[in-house]
């Protein structure tokens, strides 16, 4: 089995374009959402849900007010100041936790001398198993003022292989998160084959350097493409040097295109929205991928 | 000397798990005594962050000297390397097997880690 797993350093380069375009363009695929903060790859494949389970993740404290004895004990601990304290008209206070600005640390937890507090596992959010008309999916929505996790992206991943497996399909193409954090790496430890999507901005290329050095250490293979490489030529060539100097292969450069903000309004992929020029390059990226990926499966063959 | 092997079962001949900080067992093996013990990782696959220095942890805990993974993360070596564990990446193949190429001396550690996009 292969997997695809396309990140970006900084966000808002095109990932879910590019995701949306090579899942009409495959076949026999199974597609993973991982990029759970900003989940968006729903809006283009209108999922319809097939199954539907709660997350949970972490903690939240909650103070059961009949053992409090207002001593203030979880205030002065507190690093985020999540816990409330209400004065009634006499003064006398109430303390509690303010469940949207609690982190889950567990201190108040364990200073608490009257063991007031509880701690019981938080449901963030939930998790879809889908079909859409490109294949199955696996994606999430967390809660208000929840985050993605590296365990969630796990759980995607998991869940999205096993659906590979079960249906004798070759290929899982994920649609990962921005940056170089926790969930990047659940993301793409292990994977065939990382696809980064960079613009040619300043922030791009710093962001992209951070990209390389990451699947280097989890030594995962890369590649990059360029997006909308037209708004500034000059950085990208700088990119593409910069690529050369590290020996990763460009897949390709992406026009800029009103086409692709028009395939987003209309719902579509941009592949299955238009044959214009912008189109046949991210057609043309997609075989490049391919042929990577099928080459990297003969050689773990 | 215990060598930790990230194992995806519990037995001996279990594939090993390519993750490191979320592997879902980890297998470690005395190789002075022949003897060997798991440890379930469930609350490493389970940590929404930080599975990886939880898991160095862990290993240090142990009292193994040595790790053979697919991969760790940056977070993940630096607390092996505080800790004086040696990391040997790139294992496929089952614990056994990676064991038994230990025991002969054919594993390199993470300083000679092959480039991923190279040969």
């Amino acid at each position: 089995m292969n997997e695809l797993v396309v990140v970006s350093g900084k966000g808002g380069t095109g990932k879910t374009t590019l995701v949306a375009a090579f899942a009409a363009l495959a076949e026999k695929t199974v597609l993973a959402d991982c990029d759970v903060d900003a989940a968006d790859l729903h809006l283009l494949l209108e999922p319809r849900i097939r199954r539907r389970e709660p997350f949970k993740s972490g903690h939240t404290a909650f103070i059961r007010q009949a053992d409090c004895t207002q001593c203030g004990v979880c205030d002065t601990h507190c690093r985020v100041d999540a816990i409330r304290i209400d004065r009634d008209p006499d003064g006398n206070p109430t303390f509690s936790v303010d469940s949207i600005s609690c982190e889950g640390c567990g201190v108040c937890v364990h200073f608490c001398p009257e063991g007031a507090i509880d701690f019981p596992e938080s449901t963030c959010g939930e998790w879809f198993v889908s079909e859409t008309r490109q294949g199955p999916m696996v994606h999430a929505r967390l809660g208000i003022a929840e985050e993605n996790s590296g365990k969630l992206v796990t759980l995607v991943r998991n869940e999205a292989k096993r659906i590979v497996h079960d249906r004798h399909f070759e290929l899982l193409i994920a649609d990962g998160p921005p940056g170089i954090g926790c969930p990047v790496i659940a993301s793409i430890t292990g994977a065939s084959l990382v696809l980064l999507v960079t613009e040619p901005t300043l922030s791009g290329l710093h962001d992209l350097e951070r990209g390389f050095e990451l699947a280097d250490q989890l030594g995962v293979p890369t590649a990059v493409c360029v997006n909308q490489h037209d708004i500034n030529p000059s950085m990208t060539e700088t990119i593409d040097r910069e690529c050369e100097q590290r020996s990763i292969p460009v897949v390709g450069h992406i026009r800029h295109s009103r086409d692709v903000v028009h395939a987003m309004v209309a719902k579509q992929s941009v592949v299955e929205y238009t044959e214009s020029p912008v189109a046949e390059e991210i057609r043309k990226v997609w075989h490049q991928v391919n042929a990577m990926l099928q080459a990297g499966a003969e050689t773990r063959a | 000397m215990k060598v930790a092997v990230t194992s995806t079962g519990k037995t001996l001949d279990s594939p090993v798990d390519p993750r490191f900080g979320r592997a879902k067992n980890f297998i470690v093996f005395d190789t002075e005594t022949g003897a060997h013990e798991v440890l379930d990782n469930r609350s490493g696959v389970d940590a929404a962050h930080g599975a990886g220095p939880q898991a160095a942890q862990e290993i240090s805990r142990s009292g193994a000297k040595c790790v053979i993974t697919g991969r760790c993360g940056p977070k993940a070596e630096r607390a092996l390397q505080a800790a004086g564990i040696e990391v040997i990446p790139g294992a496929t193949g089952t614990v056994a097997e990676m064991l038994e190429k230990f025991r002969r001396g054919e594993l390199s550690s993470s300083a000679e880690s092959s480039d991923p996009n190279g040969s």
